[in-house]
């Protein structure tokens, strides 16, 4: 039963990722890019770091992953706002 | 060594993972702007985060949860100092 539990949590924080990257290609404009790659990341690392915890059981373990995911949800949304700044100041758009 | 479900779900797990490491692979090269590729990078570190907690299920170690602490920590400071020095560079003049 318990290995069950961290089985689906697995899979659905390894297919979240997967969503992400592909949302990452095939998306038409930055922004959208951004929403995609920054969203579906943070609740597919939220899942697995939660499989993690269940699969130990230690009570270090799961005050790092609580850490973690406290780090993630807060600098995720940072770091898109940062390039999504970056983007909309960029005066000269030029294809490097 | 008898295969239960979580044997198979770690299998999938690092399909998926490769699989999305791939695409980032292709978004980073492709890339139209400097922008682009910084997004990429980022993904391929929370990427790279997921397999490091999928290998720690796999050998049995608890150290390896430290990895992911700091992988975050670096990825998060270095998507912001490349990001904002592109700002800084090109809103220069």
């Amino acid at each position: 039963m318990n290995h069950l539990i961290i089985a689906v949590l697995i899979v659905l924080g390894a297919l979240w990722i997967l969503i992400a990257a592909i949302g990452l290609l095939r998306f038409k404009d930055l922004y959208s890019r951004i929403h995609a790659a920054t969203k579906a990341t943070s609740l597919g690392l939220l899942l697995l770091i939660m499989g993690v915890a269940v699969y130990f059981g230690l009570w270090d373990v799961t005050l790092k992953s609580v850490l973690i995911i406290v780090f993630i949800y807060l600098t995720s949304p940072l770091a898109a706002h940062s390039i999504a700044k970056s983007f909309k100041d960029d005066n000269s758009k030029k294809m490097l | 060594m008898t295969t239960g479900v979580l044997d198979i779900a770690v299998l999938i797990g690092f399909i998926f993972m490769l699989l999305a490491l791939l695409l980032a692979f292709f978004r980073l090269v492709k890339g139209p702007t400097m922008h682009d590729r910084i997004v990429a990078m980022d993904l391929m570190a929370s990427i790279t985060m997921g397999f490091i907690l999928i290998y720690s299920i796999v050998i049995n170690k608890s150290l390896y949860v430290d990895i992911a602490i700091v992988i975050s920590l670096i990825s998060f400071i270095g998507t912001v100092a490349i990001s904002s020095f592109l700002r800084l560079k090109n809103t220069k003049k």
